[in-house]
């Protein structure tokens, strides 16, 4: 496991356009962006559809599961609130449910709960949350939750 | 070919030291990086009438260095970026003096990227601080997630899972890159490095090891811009600009990672634009600065702009082919990675001097175009630098470059 994020030397200023986002981490609920015009689902939350600009947009809660489809390691963080957490990996994840007719897929980010040696592309996770000392603001992060069938890992 | 081919030159160039720290403001390494560069065209501050340059809020502007200097401009507009911007001002330089806006226009950049405000968004007063996630941040920030080596480190471990490249590969553009500086007594980092020394070094940000990334320095760079009337009549032999692209982006340009290919890079969509407008092939060209603030940079972006197919860098990069005297030379001045950093501005100004055949190298007689070739001794000027191709990078969606082309054999 990687060691603690220090929350307490984050501070996350929401906005007009992604207020409601951290409002459904707080209710424990992974949600992105959907058009109400041509369905297109799409993270982060941004003002307008990228598929047809539409400014029409409501929200998507996905099952928050999805596939690793890359990552880094973190060996020498700059931020305070995540030097105690060092090494820790950082993912990107194809989202589960977000996937679309024409094959494009949303993606997001995290760190994981997990230690690189557990970590390869491929590889599902599942969403989970942290609470910070700003009772306002809950951070998702990913957790691998089983094994993936076509996997590869940085083995250097 | 571009109907403003060769019509438009890059006459005067210079730079301040590359120092860590300077003690200096931005403003005067600004004024002594122009003024460096107006002396090597032969020009003095009443001929300049354009300014431009690009910076993150960390930098002076053109009307205080205007202000310093005595210029009276009438084209005076800086704009936001980091990397990717020199050559894109310089697509702008050409567009604005072929409308009349002004005629002779300098190009600056000035940072004190060590001492000063770092890339990655480090808290003022270190780590320890508290740092805010807002904008962009909310999205990159909170999954500790912020310097450009965590950001690249995503697009190149899944590059190098796609298509089977690995770290050998970078270890090529660090030892090249380095073996340049070696020859090159402005450059920070001048001792030559092996594969082996590369793939000894400690990790920043896996797959990046330290000889992976950049210099973080402070230094000022600038070049002048005017056209090739004017340029016949300078001090030195000019170099045309046979055509460029500024800022082609991906379909995502601010969060790479959401939709995509995360590494089908913006040069993919320049590279056509850039070589239709030159009206040349990747074969005419001499030697390349392929933006080099990770060796991963380098290497993508020689695929984008088709030196080399698609994940074929791995092949193409071995056994020394970047370095000089050998198939295409890259960052002759040591790049970023051991020249140091300035944000692209001093990759343009080392074509410029390759070009004009006066690298300032160990070679006594190399301001008049005097150069022994021996490496041995210190020579970095190429033989043959007719026709350079600079690739600048800004993020994986965004790249800018130009095709330069000298008058010396």
């Amino acid at each position: 496991m990687p060691g603690q994020i220090d929350y307490s030397k984050l501070r996350i200023l929401p906005d007009p356009d992604t207020r409601e986002w951290w409002e459904g981490t707080k209710q424990r609920k992974y949600l992105v962006r959907q058009c109400k015009s041509c369905g297109h689902k799409f993270f982060p939350p941004l003002p307008a559809c990228a598929k047809c600009t539409s400014m029409d947009l409501g929200w998507f809660e996905t099952v928050g599961r999805g596939m690793i489809h890359s990552y880094c390691v973190v060996t020498q963080p700059i931020l305070g609130a995540f030097i105690p957490a060092a090494p820790y990996v950082v993912a990107v994840i194809e989202l589960e449910d977000c996937r679309e007719a024409d094959g494009s897929v949303t993606r997001v980010a995290g760190v994981l709960t997990n230690d690189e040696a557990e970590t390869a592309i491929g590889h599902p996770v599942e969403v989970t949350f942290d609470e910070t000392p700003d009772a306002k603001i809950v951070v998702p992060r990913w957790r691998i939750c089983g094994v993936g069938s076509d996997t590869w890992r940085f083995l250097e | 070919m571009g109907s403003l081919t060769d019509k438009y030159c890059i006459v005067g160039v210079g730079e301040t030291p590359h120092m860590r720290p300077s003690n200096r403001t931005t403003l005067s390494m600004a004024c002594e990086a122009i003024r460096k560069a107006m002396a090597d065209a032969g020009l003095d501050h009443r001929d300049i009438d354009g300014m431009t340059s690009y910076q993150t809020g960390d930098s002076t502007t053109s009307a205080h260095v205007a202000t310093a200097l005595g210029m009276r401009l009438n084209y005076a507009v800086d704009i936001f970026g980091g990397g990717s911007s020199t050559e894109a001002l310089i697509a702008h330089a050409i567009g604005l003096i072929e409308a009349g806006y002004c005629k002779t226009m300098v190009i600056f950049r000035a940072m004190n990227g060590r001492s000063g405000r770092r890339m990655g968004g480090q808290a003022p007063g270190g780590p320890a601080a508290a740092a805010t996630a807002e904008g962009d941040n909310q999205f990159f920030m909170p999954w500790g997630w912020t310097t450009p080596a965590q950001r690249f480190g995503l697009s190149a471990m899944r590059y190098l899972r796609d298509t089977g490249c690995t770290t050998k590969a970078f270890a090529e553009v660090a030892v090249a890159h380095r073996l340049h500086a070696s020859l090159n007594p402005k450059a920070l980092m001048r001792s030559p490095i092996t594969i082996e020394d590369h793939q000894r070094s400690r990790w920043v940000v896996k797959p990046f090891r330290l000889l992976d990334c950049c210099q973080e320095t402070d230094v000022s760079a600038a070049i002048i811009v005017t056209s090739r009337e004017r340029a016949y009549d300078l001090r030195q032999p000019p170099v045309f600009i046979m055509g460029g692209t500024a800022r082609t982006l991906t379909e995502s340009p601010a969060w790479n990672y959401s939709r995509g290919e995360i590494h089908y890079v913006g040069g993919n969509y320049g590279r056509n634009r850039l070589f239709g407008m030159a009206g040349i092939s990747q074969k005419d060209v001499d030697f390349v600065s392929c933006y080099d603030a990770f060796t991963f940079t380098t290497i993508i972006q020689l695929e984008a702009y088709g030196f080399c197919g698609r994940g074929e860098a791995k092949d193409f990069v071995k056994g020394g082919t970047l370095q000089i005297d050998n198939k295409l030379p890259s960052n002759l001045s040591g790049g970023h990675l051991s020249e140091g950093y300035t944000h692209g501005v001093q990759m343009i100004i080392e074509n410029v001097r390759q070009l004009r055949h006066r690298a300032d190298d160990a070679c006594p007689g190399w301001a008049e175009g005097k150069h022994t070739y021996d490496r041995k001794a210190g020579c970095r000027q190429l033989k043959r630098a007719r026709i350079c191709c600079a690739m600048g990078w800004g993020t994986e969606t965004t790249s800018s470059s130009a095709i330069l082309r000298g008058i010396v054999a």
